[in-house]
């Protein structure tokens, strides 16, 4: 199986947030990889370990940012990643969830192309009228690129004469035969798994696993479905489906989804341990490398409509940050001065104040009546006491009537 | 651009469960009965399943002014790609102005892929809608994008931030349980239910449901309490910088929130921040679990009398809380954030104020 698991780089915890206009500017601050992802790493790792395939990280963003975490992954447990992919471009910044969603659908889909023309060139090979010998020699340059699976081309010794460049030239399997096995090869390639983490801790919450789902059925033209809050994970590459289970509700669903599919994976989320009958099949799917240098590509290169990326194609444009609230009328206990009791409107100095509510802080009585109350010791600390009849003197005397 | 005046009302997705509106739907109507009241424009139900009947009225009972019902049991359980085909199909013939959903499984997944669909703008996480003009800045010049959903929602982490989606429509955005007030049910609500046929093309219920199984639910009800108790990491020591057993904070808690209920008769719940569950403390295991987590990756809550007790009050904290009617802050640092919000500010140390508050609700005469 070909496994892309998506990440996302966020500001560290520590980092001073820098925004212009609300657009955080991933450039400007210390990145680290959304914990969220870290879960996508491991079920994608498990994935490979007990089916077969390559893992695969896609991801958008300043590529000298992105490096140095796509670094980390190669050593990610158990087996870490193989490849990574930057989607890396001034024209993509500022995008909103549709925008990124459509950039990484182009990502991806450029990433399997190019998987699929590996094996559509051996294919083709083997259809014409190509040597044997010419056949093996292109098997091993595309190996070499990492683009084929241990079963056609492989170095590993346990492998040996079992692939289908070495049992063609020792003539023990025939064209027909040998394309069979291509042509399954292509399958896992074509049927491929996209795991991502279910949000992201800066931001778009959940939005982007199911939008690249859309974009991919968009960008592929075939229906790519997506399980979200995948708590479990299987597969069943032959059959082109996987297995999931997954909180909905009040409910646990248990799916099964056709390949190629979205999902997400839950923090909840624990790799079981590959069995090992799929296992040994399983090595036969793998890819014999990992290519530890990212392949940055540009917009251009995904052939990205520029309408659709960055600021301009993003929907959605932050405002202004708001304030919450103004703050409200407090009263700190054992300090805010307040009325003792309820006092009737009064006169003083032709001027009338009042009437005033048991409680009032002196604060928004005018000074002048303030001062008069005051010397009249009408006026006093606020104290819990006080606290609890003002909030919560109303709600027992209510109870208590119900209860009569 | 001309074109966005088209568009009209505000359409809530119906989620039922147990053959009843779900308590976020409710409160999404609310929401949209708000915004649309200030366009003059009508709300809408949508509901999509099977066996809607005795449902269907439901939406309008609480704020809707019509419901689009789609029942078939083709769409008996929720799956993402039918279901998604067909709100698409009502939003480009219906052409909505608004579009809500709950921030929940469902909402989150459905939300996404019917705005990718449609080509608009989603903003998640929302806890509060208005409706405001919206400026846009260009070299050009300034642009006023007159009359847009201005979706409150947390951002970065760090502020809270309002999302607009000037030149696209439907404006699509999912809300976070607990952001609005249900309004209250009124069976001489009159509305108008129109069946809405989906012709779905077979090969879209690509993904089988095997099995379905109810979750435990869980009995912490922090959205629908009135009165909540929230314990902060202060827990860990006492005014004097002691440490304490969080456990006897756990008990105060418990014993402040019965005895409000026991007074007042108001539903009270223990809640707590997300630093203080996740610092997975020993003495509050089974306590202090996810359940009871306020803040923007807990739940969102909005009760009459919310009492912060050792809550330093961060940003992810208040905005799980703020909409609180009455907040009553306890923390021994006067400088804690949490403070400016608090209506009742009580400097001291939790475990001398809790049990004289307590105390004090118990002898109160009333």
């Amino acid at each position: 199986m070909l496994i892309i698991a998506l990440y996302k780089a966020v500001p560290s915890r520590t980092t001073k947030v820098v925004t212009v206009g609300g657009v955080l500017r991933r450039e400007e601050m210390d990145l680290v990889m959304n914990p969220f992802d870290n879960k996508a790493v491991e079920a994608s790792d498990y994935l490979k370990r007990a089916f077969g395939g390559k893992v695969v990280s896609v991801t958008m963003g300043p590529d000298f940012k992105l490096k140095t975490i796509a670094a980390n992954l190669f050593d990610a447990p158990v087996e870490g990643i193989e490849e990574s992919y930057i989607l890396s471009d001034r024209r993509m910044a500022g995008a909103d969830t549709w925008a990124t969603a459509y950039t990484l659908g182009l990502g991806i889909k450029k990433v399997v192309k190019q998987h699929l023309e590996a094996v559509d060139e051996l294919i083709s090979m083997l259809e014409g009228r190509d040597g044997v010998e010419k056949f093996v020699e292109r098997a091993r340059e595309l190996y070499e690129q990492n683009l084929l699976p241990n079963i056609v081309y492989s170095r590993l010794p346990t492998l040996k004469g079992k692939t289908v460049a070495e049992r063609l030239a020792a003539g023990e399997i025939s064209r027909a035969e040998a394309l069979d096995v291509l042509r399954r090869a292509r399958g896992e390639v074509e049927r491929f798994i996209v795991v991502a983490g279910i949000k992201t801790s800066d931001g778009e919450t959940g939005s982007t696993g199911p939008q690249v789902a859309e974009a991919l059925s968009m960008e592929l033209g075939t229906l790519v479905p997506s399980a979200t809050y995948v708590r479990d994970l299987e597969a069943d590459p032959e059959a082109g489906v996987v297995y999931v289970e997954r909180k909905i509700g009040n409910m646990i669903q248990r799916l099964q989804l056709p390949l190629p599919c979205v999902v997400t994976i839950s923090p909840e989320y624990r790799p079981r341990t590959p069995s090992l009958k799929t296992k040994k099949r399983a090595i036969l799917y793998t890819y014999g490398k990992k290519i530890r240098e990212s392949v940055v590509w540009n917009a251009d290169q995904l052939m990205a409509d520029p309408s659709k990326i960055g600021l301009i194609g993003s929907p959605t444009i932050v405002g202004p940050g708001i304030d919450i609230g103004t703050p409200p009328v407090q009263k700190i206990v054992d300090k805010t001065r307040v009325l003792s009791g309820k006092v009737e409107a009064f006169e003083l100095n032709g001027k009338t104040y009042g009437p005033y509510e048991k409680l009032t802080r002196v604060v928004d009585i005018p000074e002048e009546a303030a001062r008069y109350l005051e010397e009249r010791g009408l006026v006093k600390t606020f104290g819990l006491e006080d606290l609890v009849e003002e909030l919560f003197g109303g709600l027992i005397r209510i109870a208590r009537e119900q209860r009569v | 651009m001309q074109e966005s005046n088209e568009y009209r009302d505000v359409w809530v997705y119906c989620e039922t469960s147990d053959g009843e509106l779900t308590r976020p739907t409710i409160e999404i109507i609310a929401g949209a009965r708000k915004i649309a009241d200030r366009m003059g424009m009508q709300v809408a139900g949508i509901l999509i399943g099977h066996a809607l009947d005795k449902v269907a009225k439901e939406p309008i009972y609480y704020g809707a002014d019509r419901v689009f019902v789609c029942d078939t049991p083709l769409l008996k359980s929720y799956q993402a790609i039918p279901y998604t085909y067909v709100l698409s199909e009502m939003v480009l013939r219906l052409r909505p102005w608004a579009f809500l959903f709950v921030a929940n499984e469902v909402g989150r997944e459905l939300g996404a892929r019917v705005a990718y669909k449609t080509i608009t703008g989603l903003a998640a996480d929302c806890i509060d809608l208005l409706v405001e003009d919206f400026v846009m800045y260009t070299p050009q010049g300034t642009k006023v994008f007159k009359d847009c959903v201005a979706q409150v929602r947390p951002d970065f982490a760090t502020r809270i931030a309002k999302i607009f989606t000037p030149k696209h429509r439907p404006q699509i955005s999912n809300i976070r349980p607990g952001s609005f007030t249900p309004l209250p049910r009124d069976e001489t609500r009159r509305g108008e239910i129109i069946s809405w046929d989906a012709e779905i093309p077979p090969e879209l219920f690509c993904v089988k449901v095997l099995e379905e199984k109810p979750l435990p639910q869980s009995n912490i009800k922090l959205e629908e309490a009135k009165a909540v108790v929230s314990l902060g990491l202060g827990v860990l020591r006492d005014g004097s910088g002691n440490p304490r057993n969080p456990a006897e904070a756990y008990r105060l808690a418990s014993e402040l929130s019965s005895t409000i209920m026991e007074r007042t008769g108001i539903p009270t719940e223990i809640g707590a921040s997300r630093a203080l569950i996740y610092a997975n403390i020993k003495e509050l295991e089974g306590l202090v679990v996810k359940d009871r987590q306020v803040g923007q990756t807990g739940k969102t809550v909005s009760p009459d009398i919310y009492i912060a007790a050792g809550i330093s009050g961060a940003i992810q904290h208040r905005v799980g809380m703020m909409r609180s009617k009455k907040i009553i802050a306890i923390n021994t640092d006067p400088s804690a954030p949490i403070f400016q919000l608090a209506h009742y500010a009580v400097v001291g140390d939790l475990y001398e104020v809790m049990p004289k508050l307590i105390e004090l609700i118990r002898r109160y005469q009333a």
